[in-house]
């Protein structure tokens, strides 16, 4: 008898599944104001030399204006992923927030009630079970690993994760306090602001979500920690960025080898990665290592750190909308979503693309 | 078929040493439940906090991943020795560990999971600058596991009243002139309308009522009744608006009478002899928003 994989898999092959689940639509929010890397670097207090740009290859990222919330943009979002939809607010079973920020002023980080239940009343979802999840950058992974359980199981029939980051406030209290490239705050300036949105349903067709998986490597839980700041408005968060980025590149492989035989696949089969967005320099180092271990490519890697920083819940989702506006992905494409996050979370989705790239064009 | 509970446990703060907040007393409640099931850290497929007031404020990473690097339920991989376990929270207020046991629920009775662990725990972050926290310090725990048998969770159902969500709210802001020196700080602020302890006994009774009716029970049928402990209200008045005996309501630890997420656990904890041979167990569960939650959970006892 095989190993049973490390991680804690669905996988279409299971017995004990009732439906398929696939990806419906998918929604995104992004605020109109730009942020250089250049501005955000001109701002640190202290002289810093640090050519962050180079060292992360982001030029750019959104920030939120006045009135610009984690809520309003999880809103918006639902709403955008909605209009992308066959359903309405109504039809949905299930609303889960996934937010790292719960922002729903400038300086309200909303504790009681949840998130998601503003969502689901923004959006007329009035019949949805709601909660919201907390799983840092992996949070709307993880609400989609849940709905795919609960779908599959015939406990529900759709529903929605949506998360919105205003997180760029963690850049602006970093830019205080940042000397050298050796801060434990200096992945803070790599964020940026967006929200997302996705709906789950039951699958139609043999296609969809072929297989989610997720383990927590948690001898590495406090490498990251965010929180409020002490002295100043918003959030701080410290990071040990070096060795985390040494873990994933170490365990990653592994699991994702694991995750991917489970399904019958390999990473020749992928057509397109999109994996968590930290850096440029991260990413491309991560697919050298996948290609060293396995000898395989997927044949397309989603980038979109360069342009929109690191959205921290919202990346992968963010970057599967911006695919699909680019009409990149086609037919039977498979898409690997990759989450590693604070935790140590590493977060696994391979799905085959279905309608989505139909449906997403269709704004009703 | 499906997910049984093995073992509850909760633990008090004691005093105000430095570093016993919200993580010390859920480390302790599940470290006791894992005792008391007998079972290892390594057997966990799946640990889901609850809690919400945490030490510090943290919102990254998901407090349940420390508690398992705490637990040592499988911290890093070992590929040709088994299972590793995933962590995370869910935030819904006190109806937080009816979710999770929602989501564990469904895991386990389908095979993706065999074991799993429910945490919560609150307790004020910042004693000296937060603004009306009500809740006890508490911690809870509560291990689910895969059962063959009759004996389990038969339904769930969540019900929101959002035209209540201004009743409770609780955030952390920023208060300009809060803290040492006056120098400004972020501090926890709980706003609680006076009528919200009896709109959550009003709803509950209203949402627990229709779920007996749904499933062809009426209140006599119910041998044990679990609820929350906060508000207040929901322990003391529910079992008469609902028309069940006190004599199936478990007296909890005083210490533990206004705990929040980990309430329903504490009240398991209060009625752990009688779980086991109660046929039928009722869970009422009640938080902002207004959310109510109800559960039934049924053994194979004739």
């Amino acid at each position: 008898m095989p190993a049973l994989p490390w991680m804690l898999v669905e996988s279409k092959r299971d017995a004990g599944a009732t439906y398929g689940t696939r990806f419906e639509s998918v929604g995104m929010a992004l605020p109109e104001r730009r942020l250089s890397t250049h501005e955000l670097m001109a701002s640190t207090r202290h002289h810093t030399r640090i050519d962050l740009e180079r060292l992360t290859g982001i030029r750019e990222r959104r920030v939120c204006g006045p009135g610009e919330t984690s809520l309003s943009l999880e809103i918006a979002a639902a709403r955008d992923c909605l209009a992308r939809s066959r359903y309405t607010g109504a039809d949905l079973d299930m609303v889960i927030e996934a937010s790292i920020t719960r922002y729903v002023d400038e300086t309200t980080h909303r504790l009681e009630p949840p998130l998601s239940l503003s969502v689901k009343e923004a959006i007329g979802a009035h019949a949805a079970t709601s909660f919201d999840i907390s799983n840092a950058c992996a949070g709307m992974l993880t609400g989609v690993f849940v709905l795919n359980d609960l779908i599959r199981r015939g406990a529900i029939r759709r529903g929605m994760v949506v998360s919105g980051e205003r997180i760029t406030g963690l850049g602006a209290n970093a830019a205080r306090s940042i000397r050298s490239i050796l801060s434990p705050q200096l992945a803070s300036l790599t964020l940026g602001d967006a929200g997302a949105a996705v709906i789950v349903d039951r699958a139609a067709s043999p296609a969809g979500i072929l297989i989610a998986g997720f383990t927590t490597l948690a001898e590495h839980s406090r490498l990251c920690l965010g929180m409020p700041a002490l002295h100043h408005p918003g959030a701080v968060m410290f990071t040990r960025a070096r060795k985390i980025h040494d873990v994933a590149m170490e365990s990653g492989p592994p699991l994702l080898e694991d995750v991917l035989g489970a399904a019958g696949l390999s990473l020749g089969d992928i057509d397109w990665l999109i994996p968590h967005q930290t850096s440029v320099r991260a990413i491309k180092a991560g697919e050298r290592v996948l290609a060293e271990r396995s000898g395989e490519h997927p044949r397309h890697v989603a980038i979109t750190v360069d342009e929109l920083g690191n959205t921290a819940s919202t990346t992968l989702f963010v970057a599967l909308h911006k695919l699909l506006d680019q009409h990149a992905l086609h037919g039977r494409d498979k898409v690997l979503l990759l989450s590693v996050a604070s935790g140590l979370q590493v977060g696994v989705v391979v799905f085959e693309v279905d309608e989505l790239e139909v449906t997403h064009g269709e704004l009703h | 078929m499906g997910s049984c509970i093995e073992a509850v446990a909760t633990s008090c703060e004691r005093g105000r040493v430095r570093g016993r907040g919200a993580l010390h007393v859920t480390d302790v409640a599940a470290t006791a439940c894992l005792r008391r099931a007998g079972r290892r850290p390594s057997e966990l497929d799946l640990l889901i906090n609850a809690g919400l007031y945490k030490d510090a404020n943290t919102a990254e990473p998901a407090l349940a991943t420390i508690i398992q690097e705490d637990l040592g339920a499988n911290p890093a991989p070992r590929h040709a020795h088994g299972h590793g376990t995933f962590a995370f929270d869910v935030l819904n207020g006190g109806c937080g560990v009816l979710t999770a046991a929602q989501l564990l629920d469904t895991f386990v009775s389908h095979g993706a999971a065999r074991t799993g662990l429910i945490v919560a725990g609150d307790v004020d972050p910042s004693p000296r600058t937060s603004r009306n926290f009500p809740f006890s310090p508490a911690g809870a725990a509560m291990l689910l596991a895969y059962t063959p048998g009759p004996t389990g969770f038969q339904a769930f159902e969540f019900r929101t009243f959002p035209e209540h969500a201004g009743m409770f709210e609780a955030s952390v802001h920023w208060e300009p002139h809060a803290g040492w020196l006056r120098r400004g700080r972020n501090i926890v602020d709980v706003h609680e309308a006076p009528e919200f302890g009896a709109r959550c006994v009003e709803l509950a009774t209203d949402v627990a009522s229709s779920f007996l009716a749904r499933h062809g029970l009426v209140p006599d049928d119910i041998e044990l009744l679990i609820t929350s402990q906060y508000p207040r209200a929901v322990a003391t008045d529910l079992p008469s608006a609902l028309g069940i005996p006190l004599s199936c309501v478990p007296r909890v630890a005083p210490e533990l009478a206004r705990s929040h997420t980990a309430g329903p656990i504490a009240a398991l904890e209060a009625a752990r002899d009688r779980l086991a041979t109660a046929r039928r167990t009722l869970f009422v569960t009640v938080g902002a928003g207004i959310t109510v939650g109800v559960a039934l959970y049924v053994t194979g006892v004739p």
